[in-house]
């Protein structure tokens, strides 16, 4: 898991985002705030707005209504500044000049990324760095037509993060990727928001995910329909109880206890560490619950978006 | 906008169809050239290496270098959106402005780039015939190919430049017709037709009044060939070039990509 995000305002911030095309309404009332630091994973099933989203986040599509601020600059009114620290990657497997080489590709991006206000050169030594990190050094002077799925697809993260952003979004970053091209994906994201820049990825790959993300918003039809906040699912731990509800009112009322609920048989505590188990056994036991079993609740996120897909 | 408009050339001049319309507009000249029927079906016996620019311009500017430039411009939209690149162009910190003015200013520079070519491969073609004085005309000057008497290499030379100069004028507008067509369809083909068949609905136009014709942009595309005062005809080429390019950025602002 990385480090907690940092505090502070928000990298990304996206305000009652609506986007109507005639007959249609692909994204209704969208909120979501990603911080410096944030790793947030969208999902949700194929055709609830994942890409429109993403499309709208990175000014490539307009707004019905709402706004979208990156760094605090309003990315369709604002957009060369927003986009300054932008990087992204929108199409899966990622798109470049097929006739000029993998170097050259990242070459036009670099001399692009200079031309932001303020823009700072991006040198030759970090297209060869990025490329060294995303493996892609054999074929860098290559044709990007010769290049595999996979490869073009780390050639979309290289140009992404070529000119070190604060903000990074992704469309399905690992799609066509190998299990050793995913992983790679997976450390370059995590070391990224480890250095303070806010990542939004969109992915199918939810139990990947779980493992470093921060945040997974569920997107259907439209809807954010549940933003689920992986980092307090950590430290919550689960009692079979002869009495799930009344032992869920007694764990609620300990002082160290954030939330308690009950799902029969069990009582489900988030307890903010280990160490507490001991006590919240004593306290059970002292309020006449018979405790049969305690362990931690590991959060199985495909299993709650599965809950909550099928619910919206 | 200097990094913009490089990367536009280069991705323009590795474009097939570029390639294609280049080769084929240095070739077209030798066909005139060493065309051994060319008194009997056109009447024209060629006495001058100057009167091969000018029947090479005469017969292309009909319909094959519309056809270049109409494939061509639309294709620097349509053929970004097809490979996906327009995207990752548009994620960078840069005005969409100024991206589809890059491309606006590398399509009106394109037909130039054509009839440049042509005029080069014309005055390779016509070298057999030479190149000084003589009595006739070259085909864009007074009196046409028969001339108003004696022309000297020179005055030919003045003319066949003027004459090239305007056919490049003369393709500006469909160059800019083609490209707000590819932002409209982002599509090639759809593009590219829309603007072949804009200009040949325009040619059906004949059988409206007279002062309706005068602002149809295909009466016009014989510029090269007017002596004269041509003020009127170039003015009303300007209007239509800068507003199809005003209207191409209007449309690509808001465009959802």
């Amino acid at each position: 898991m990385t480090k907690t995000a940092v505090s502070g305002p928000s990298a990304i911030e996206v305000r009652g985002l609506s986007k109507r095309y005639p007959g249609a309404s692909v994204l209704e009332d969208v909120n979501l705030t990603v911080k410096p630091g944030e790793v947030y994973a969208l999902t949700g099933p194929n055709g609830a707005g994942k890409t429109t989203l993403i499309r709208t986040l990175t000014g490539l599509a307009f707004p019905t209504k709402g706004k979208v601020f990156l760094m605090g600059r309003n990315v369709h009114e604002d957009g060369p500044r927003a986009r300054a620290y932008l990087g992204a990657v929108v199409e899966a497997p990622a798109r470049f000049y097929p006739q000029f080489s993998g170097t050259e590709n990242l070459t036009m991006h670099a001399k692009l990324a200079a031309m932001a206000p303020n823009g700072v050169r991006v040198s030759r030594d970090r297209i060869r760095e990025v490329l060294a990190l995303l493996e892609l050094t054999r074929m860098a002077d290559r044709k990007v037509a010769e290049y595999s799925l996979g490869q073009r697809q780390r050639l979309g993260v290289a140009a992404a993060m070529l000119a070190d952003p604060k903000v990074l979004i992704l469309d399905e970053p690992t799609s066509g990727l190998d299990p050793l091209g995913i992983n790679l994906i997976h450390r370059i994201v995590t070391s990224l928001a480890t250095s303070g820049c806010a990542v939004i990825l969109s992915t199918h790959h939810l139990r990947e995910i779980s493992t470093y993300a921060h945040t997974v918003g569920i997107l259907t039809g439209g809807r954010m329909v549940d933003s689920v906040d992986l980092r307090s699912r950590q430290a919550a731990y689960r009692f079979r109880v002869d009495d799930p509800q009344g032992a869920a009112e007694l764990l609620e009322r300990l002082p160290f206890v954030r939330r308690a609920s009950s799902r029969t048989p069990y009582a489900v505590a988030h307890l903010g560490g280990e160490s507490r188990v001991p006590e919240a056994l004593v306290a059970l036991s002292n309020g006449g619950i018979r405790v049969y079993e305690a362990t931690p609740d590991h959060f199985d996120l495909y299993e709650y978006y599965r809950e909550r897909v099928e619910q919206a | 906008m200097l990094t913009l408009l490089g990367l536009e050339f280069r991705k323009l001049l590795g474009a097939r169809s570029v390639r294609i319309a280049l080769l084929i507009s240095f070739l077209i000249p030798w066909i005139w050239s060493l065309a051994p029927r060319l008194q009997q079906v056109y009447g024209l016996v060629l006495t001058s290496g100057f009167q091969v620019p000018a029947i090479s311009l005469i017969t292309s500017v009909q319909f094959v270098l519309p056809l270049f430039v109409a494939l061509s411009c639309a294709e620097m939209i349509g053929t970004e959106v097809a490979q996906g690149t327009l995207a990752p162009l548009l994620l960078r910190p840069i005005d969409r402005n100024r991206v589809i003015l890059s491309k606006l200013i590398t399509a009106l520079i394109y037909p130039a780039l054509l009839l440049l070519v042509l005029l080069l491969g014309s005055f390779l073609a016509g070298a057999r015939l030479g190149y000084g004085d003589f009595v006739g005309g070259s085909g864009l000057g007074p009196g046409g190919f028969i001339g108003q008497g004696a022309l000297s290499s020179g005055a030919a030379l003045g003319q066949v430049l003027r004459g090239y100069l305007l056919g490049a004028l003369v393709m500006a507008p469909i160059a800019a017709l083609a490209m707000l067509y590819g932002v409209v369809f982002l599509n090639t083909s759809a593009a590219a037709l829309a603007t072949i068949a804009t200009l040949q609905i325009m040619r059906l136009l004949t059988v409206f009044p007279e002062s309706f014709q005068q602002v149809l942009l295909t009466t016009h595309l014989d510029l090269f060939l007017r002596q004269g005062n041509i003020s009127q005809s170039l003015i009303l080429l300007v209007i239509y070039t800068a507003g199809f390019c005003l209207l191409s950025v209007f449309a690509f602002d808001r465009r959802d990509v």
